[in-house]
């Protein structure tokens, strides 16, 4: 696969000069063409339960930009390197009804980039330290059985900060996951795989608390925005993407956009990132609440 | 082969290999695995002009990790791609089958290819080409750790030797993280029970960040120490990349 410089972002939008002149006129002045300041969040919405077929599912919509996060767990096998951890993977789709972009393998090269973004934020390190899903409490008989959890995102509708959206709605459908119950049969020897009796009614709820949220800040000109719009995006010259745990600690971090940024300017935004991240969990967290609450009734 | 004693050597049996031996990661007395201290890079070696069809070309050596570059054109972009004002790059990182300690695929990799684009796109000044492309292929021959950075720093190199122009070096050292620990150009043992990795990828005379990437918790104390450690080791190895330069250069004048 080839991973040509196709003019992605500036393709897309078709800006006059004018438009462009105003957008990052209005970054520098702390206004941007919706009447936001440069750290304000469009609003988000999020709704749990919307797939049946999953374990867990969620969709989040911030502003124009619609996604939805589905997770799927299945008994399976440990790797043998791991024999005590189970196994998540994150598959993102850009859907080519979000984008005419998208359509055939147009949608390939970001649906990787994302792909590898979040499992980057929320897999943590090759030891598991600083995971956001832990990975041990997947297992069911070590070596032999553990859950593998597939979790799958997809783009209905983009309208930029694709990557904090898809972190938002699988943050969202990890809260929502039950996990079903799982009796192992006693008396199996050690050589045999054990039988087990999936149960139907008993569900297990994840511990999401140490799940990150992802900021992206988008810098375009000499400031740095977050949740960009497209239009916005088509403006920036780089843009990196920090994910930020309850505790303030950095998860992961990921640099877009071709242009070089000053070591300082990175760590400026690292606290800028901590800063705002402490907000939009409280905001995803009540919001999350109010949409599991809503799903009960 | 082990001859113990002349006795007749035991029929072969898988013997069950349970001890795992965990590497003693977290005592005070740990010893990296090839006796380095925790903040000294492998040796670095270099050198251009590696294959001769290629317009560029360089291998380069840290440790065990051995990889080699090559770079072609700049030259007419496939019909298929659309007109652009600037320069295309076309990035390709595969692995050898028997680059690793399992017998691998020898397959292309992809989130390498992409991260090697993005890390390199920064420093190359693509207005100079307009309407053609330059294609990166690089090829780990053996895979020992650190993997990627050598391929970005040796890919640089590459560009460099094709005459390709760009704004400086591209150099790139990872550091990886256990508990309190930062070590620095982890080989493949150390890689495989990380807590956590951060690459940075700069251009050291701008002082300035192509590429970053982080896995793993980190505390903002551990991320500035680990940002400065990667630093000046990149301003240490654009040194040796350009000594390596300026070195074929004289060469051939000769």
């Amino acid at each position: 696969m080839w991973h040509a410089s196709a003019p992605r972002t500036s393709g897309m939008v078709g800006l006059s000069l004018g438009e462009k002149h105003f957008i990052q006129g209005g970054i520098a002045h702390d206004l941007r063409c919706d009447g936001r300041k440069r750290l304000t969040y469009r609003r988000i919405s999020v709704e749990t339960g919307v797939i049946p077929h999953a374990n867990g599912s969620a969709q989040v919509r911030i502003g124009g930009t619609d996604v939805i996060a589905s997770i799927k767990a299945e008994l399976g096998k440990p790797s043998l390197l791991q024999p005590d951890k189970g196994k998540v993977s994150i598959y993102i789709d850009c859907s080519s009804t979000a984008e005419p972009a998208f359509e055939g393998r147009g949608g390939n090269e970001l649906a990787a980039e994302l792909s590898i973004a979040l499992q980057r934020c929320l897999l943590g390190g090759k030891s598991g330290a600083g995971a956001g899903i832990d990975l041990s409490s997947l297992i069911v008989v070590e070596g032999k059985i553990c859950w593998d959890l597939y979790i799958d995102g997809l783009v209905v509708s983009s309208d930029g900060n694709l990557l904090d959206a898809l972190g938002a709605a699988i943050k969202a459908a990890l809260c929502n996951t039950g996990i079903p119950r799982v009796q192992v049969a006693a008396g199996t020897s050690n050589d045999e795989q054990p039988e087990v009796d999936v149960s139907d009614e008993e569900f297990l709820q994840f511990d999401t608390s140490g799940v990150p949220v992802i900021v992206t800040l988008t810098k375009v000109g000499r400031h740095y925005i977050v949740d960009a719009t497209s239009e916005e995006e088509s403006q920036m010259s780089s843009a990196v993407s920090i994910s930020v745990n309850r505790q303030g600690h950095i998860c992961g971090m990921t640099k877009r956009g071709g242009v070089g940024l000053d070591p300082s300017i990175i760590l400026d935004m690292i606290s800028v990132a901590q800063h705002v991240s402490a907000q939009l969990i409280n905001k995803l967290d009540s919001e999350i609440a109010s949409a599991e609450a809503e799903e009960e009734t | 082969m082990a001859g113990k004693g002349g006795a007749t050597p035991a029929t072969y049996s898988p013997s069950p290999t349970t001890d795992k031996q965990k590497p003693a990661l977290f005592k005070e007395d740990w010893v990296r695995p090839d006796g380095r201290g925790f903040h000294q890079c492998r040796p670095a070696f270099f050198r251009t002009g590696a294959v001769n069809a290629a317009s560029g070309s360089a291998y380069a050596e840290f440790g065990n990790t051995k990889v080699i570059v090559s770079v072609f054109g700049p030259r007419e972009s496939k019909k298929a791609m659309m007109y652009s004002d600037i320069g295309r790059l076309n990035c390709n990182v595969s692995f050898t089958t028997f680059a690793t300690p399992v017998r691998g695929q020898g397959s292309d990799h992809n989130e390498y290819s992409a991260m090697l684009h993005k890390a390199l796109e920064g420093g190359i000044i693509l207005e100079s080409f307009p309407k053609t492309t330059v294609d990166v292929f690089a090829l780990v021959l053996e895979s020992s750790g650190s993997d990627l950075p050598v391929v970005i720093s040796c890919a640089s190199l590459a560009l460099a030797d094709a005459g390709i122009m760009m704004y400086d070096l591209v150099a790139s050292v990872s550091v990886s993280s256990f508990s309190k620990n930062l070590v620095i150009d982890p080989v493949l043992e150390e890689e495989n029970c990380q807590d956590g990795s951060l690459m940075i990828t700069c251009m050291p005379s701008r002082y300035e960040i192509t590429q970053l990437t982080v896995t793993g918790e980190w505390s903002s104390p551990k991320i500035n120490e680990g940002m400065q450690l990667c630093l000046d080791a990149c301003a240490k190895l654009a040194k040796i990349m350009r000594s390596c330069l300026k070195e074929a250069a004289s060469d051939s004048k000769e």
